[in-house]
C-alpha cells in the first residue's frame, strides 16, 4: 500500500513541478494524470499496489470535496441574495449537459453486441 | 488522589486548535452521509456529499468556528483531491482498449456537453443580471473540483465559489442523472456513465461506480477528458472573451 501511495504522490509531485516551471497554464494534478497515463501505457498494466490505493481514493472521491464545499458558508449572503438565479442556472445547466452529451453519443456511436444496458 | 480533569472549555480550545477536530468532523459527517445513502438503498436523492456538507456547515455555525480555521485542519483531506486526479489515469488506462472506434464520438460528445454546460449556466445568470463574481464562478463548474479550482485561479474567478458550484453540479447531476437519461432514452451503461462524468465530474462518477462498473469507468473517462481539455482551453477562451 505504501508503494502505491508513494508512486501516486511522485507523479503528483512531478506534475506540480512541471506545471510550476514549464507549462504554467495546466494545473499540476492534470499534468500528473497525463504523465501517469503515459507511464501505464508504456508498462502495459497497472502496478497492483498503485491500483489498490488509487481505487480506494477514487471510490471515496466524494469525501474529498467536502472541505472545499463547506466554503459555502463564506458566500452565503451573496448566494442567498441570488438563490433563484443560481439554482435555475445550476439545474438547467446540468440537465442540459447530461442530455446533450448522452444524446450525441447515442447518435454517433454504433451499438455493440457486448454493451450492457440499464433495465 | 484523582487527577483533576480540565474544564470542558479548555478541552474544546485544545481540540479546536488542532487539525483533529476538522478531520473528525469531516470524516464523521461523510460516514453519516454514506450510511444514509446505503440505508436509502443508494437513492440518488440521499447524496452523501450533500449530507456531509450540510452537517459540517451546521456544526461550524454551532461551534462558532470560522471557515478558515476549519479548512486549516480539513486541508489534509482536500489535498488528496490532487492525488485523486492523478489516480484517474488508472480507470482511463483500463478503459482505453474498449475505446477504439469510439474516441471520435466520445470527444465530440464531451465537447458538446462542455459547451452546453457553460453556455446554459453563464447564459442564465447573465440573462437574470446576477453578480459578475457568480458568473465567473460558473465557468469551470462542470470540471472536476481540483482541476476546476486550478482553472478558476487562472481566470480570476473565486476557487471557493467554483468549488461550491462544482459540488452542487455534481450533487444535482448524481441526483437527476437517472431521470434525465431515462427521459432521453439512453440506456447503454457506457453512454450513461460518460454523460454523468462529463456533466457531474467526481460526484457523478462516484454515483456511476455505485450503479454499474462500466458506467463508472466511462464516467472517470468523461471527467478526465473534460478536465484535461478544459484546463487547456478555458483560460484561453475566458481571457479572449474578457
Amino acid at each position: 500500500m505504501i508503494h502505491g501511495l508513494l508512486q501516486l504522490l511522485l507523479f503528483q509531485a512531478l506534475g506540480e513541478v512541471l506545471s510550476a516551471f514549464v507549462i504554467p497554464f495546466i494545473p499540476g494534478p492534470v499534468v500528473g494524470l497525463v504523465l501517469l497515463l503515459a507511464f501505464l501505457g508504456w508498462r502495459g498494466r497497472v502496478p497492483a499496489a498503485m491500483d489498490q490505493v488509487g481505487s480506494a481514493i477514487l471510490q471515496h472521491l466524494g469525501l474529498l470535496f467536502v472541505p472545499a464545499s463547506v466554503g459555502v458558508v463564506m458566500f452565503w449572503p451573496l448566494l442567498k441574495a441570488n438563490a433563484l438565479a443560481v439554482s435555475v442556472a445550476l439545474v438547467l445547466s446540468v440537465v442540459a449537459t447530461i442530455a446533450v452529451t448522452a444524446l450525441v453519443l447515442k447518435w454517433l456511436a454504433a451499438p455493440r453486441a457486448q454493451d450492457d444496458h440499464a433495465p | 488522589m484523582r487527577p483533576e480533569l480540565p474544564p470542558i472549555h479548555e478541552i474544546w480550545v485544545y481540540l479546536a486548535g488542532s487539525p483533529l477536530f476538522a478531520l473528525v468532523l469531516t470524516l464523521g459527517a461523510y460516514a453519516l452521509g454514506l450510511a444514509a445513502y446505503e440505508r436509502s438503498r443508494r437513492n440518488p436523492l440521499a447524496n452523501p456529499v450533500l449530507i456531509a456538507v450540510v452537517l459540517v456547515a451546521a456544526a461550524l455555525s454551532l461551534a462558532d468556528m470560522p471557515y478558515a480555521r476549519y479548512f486549516e485542519g480539513a486541508q489534509f483531506v482536500h489535498f488528496l483531491l490532487g492525488t485523486a486526479t492523478v489516480s484517474l489515469a488508472i480507470p482511463i488506462h483500463r478503459g482505453w482498449a474498449s475505446l477504439k472506434g469510439r474516441l471520435g464520438a466520445l470527444t465530440l460528445a464531451m465537447a458538446a456537453g462542455g459547451v452546453t454546460s457553460i453556455a446554459v449556466a453563464v447564459g442564465v445568470l447573465k440573462a437574470l443580471g446576477t453578480d459578475e463574481a457568480l458568473v465567473r464562478g460558473m465557468w469551470a463548474k462542470s470540471v472536476t473540483a481540483p482541476i476546476g479550482m486550478g482553472i478558476a485561479e487562472r481566470i480570476q474567478a473565486s476557487p471557493t465559489l467554483t468549488a461550491i458550484f462544482a459540488v452542487s453540479t455534481g450533487v444535482l447531476g448524481a441526483m437527476l442523472g437517472r431521470f434525465v437519461l431515462n427521459a432521453a432514452g439512453v440506456s447503454a451503461w457506457w453512454q450513461r456513465g460518460f454523460a454523468l462524468g462529463v456533466a457531474a465530474h467526481g460526484i457523478g462518477t462516484s454515483r456511476a461506480f455505485s450503479v454499474h462498473p462500466v458506467a463508472g469507468a466511462y464516467a472517470s473517462l468523461g471527467m478526465g477528458l473534460h478536465g484535461v481539455v478544459s484546463a487547456v482551453l478555458l483560460p484561453v477562451l475566458v481571457m479572449r472573451g474578457g
